[in-house]
């Protein structure tokens, strides 16, 4: 099965992402796909916050912050991954370069990337965030990320079996609500 | 009439397009910076408008319905602007709400208010 779950921040996507990963999964096949790439004190913090939370749960991290194509020998076919998430996997990808420049088609392979490996396991969870709603004019950065993200988040769910939106944490379903 | 919002970028004109038939010779974009045209049938980016509205002294809601006919067969779009924290800048606060207010009205108008997220569809009325 595959879910994506989006929403704004701290609506609870993250808990019930955990909670259904675990349900999923088959013992000892439960993976945390970690894709934030630790960059100061803050994400140590954060880092070290998720860990805590997952600690007893039975998940193996793997952490893959780009190229998941590139770790297609690693994957666990019989796996069930909560991908966490796609909005920082898109980030790396996106900015991540030596150049300084922005990687538009990043949003493009990030999608195919992300479809290949959810084709070749047996359940993900994929956790992307709501960015979309607010009253701003952004820099053409900030504005290619977004229309980045909404890209990624288009392609992927509608591969998904089950779509879902996180508010106050509430599920509200686009699709697939019989299946969760 | 229909009302389609959603966040930016969610796909909410290829919803309209889908499910209305609408080509692209049938959508009017507005923009910020100049009067909108209101005869096509269906008309995006209304937070755009409501912009412009707010900075050249008008209310979106008046001019909306002064300026257009045969509303009932129109289909509207607008990006959701609604969440996000309290813009510091002055228009841009009005502009919030201004579109706060059309998107109000126009939803009693509806006879169909949609959603769009991550290119799926939720039915509000």
């Amino acid at each position: 099965m595959k879910i994506y779950i989006s929403g704004g921040a701290k609506n609870g996507k993250s808990m019930f992402a955990q909670e259904i990963a675990k349900k999923l999964s088959s013992e000892g096949h439960l993976w945390y796909l970690a894709t934030m790439e630790p960059r100061d004190n803050e994400d140590d913090a954060r880092v070290f916050r998720h860990r805590k939370e997952r600690a007893g749960w039975g998940f193996k991290t793997a952490e893959w912050g780009r190229n998941i194509a590139s770790h297609s020998k690693e994957f666990d076919c019989k796996g069930t991954y909560l991908v966490d998430s796609v909005t920082a996997l898109l980030s790396n990808e996106m900015f991540g370069g030596m150049s300084g420049e922005i990687n538009k088609p990043a949003a493009e392979k990030v999608a195919n990337e992300l479809l290949a490996f959810s084709d070749a396991v047996e359940n993900v969870v994929f956790v992307s965030d709501n960015i979309f709603c607010d009253a701003a004019f952004y820099d053409e950065w900030t504005d290619s990320y977004r229309e980045g993200l909404a890209k990624v988040d288009r392609l992927v769910a509608e591969k998904c079996d089950v779509v879902a939106e996180f508010s106050c944490n509430q599920i509200i379903f686009y699709k697939g609500a019989e299946l969760v | 009439m229909e009302l389609i919002i959603g966040g930016a970028f969610q796909g909410k004109t290829a919803f309209a397009k889908e499910n209305f038939g609408i080509s692209e010779e049938e959508i009017f974009v507005c923009n910020k910076d100049s009067a909108p045209e209101f005869d096509k049938k269906c008309i995006t980016h209304i937070e755009r408008f409501s912009f412009w509205c707010v900075e050249h002294g008008f209310e979106p809601v008046d001019y909306f319905f002064e300026h257009t006919k045969n509303i009932e067969d129109k289909i509207i779009i607008s990006d959701d602007i609604s969440c996000g924290v309290v813009p510091i800048d002055k228009t841009e606060r009005a502009w919030r709400e201004a579109n706060g207010r059309i998107l109000i009205k126009l939803s009693k108008e509806a006879e169909h208010v949609t959603r769009i997220f991550c290119g799926l569809s939720q039915r509000l009325k």
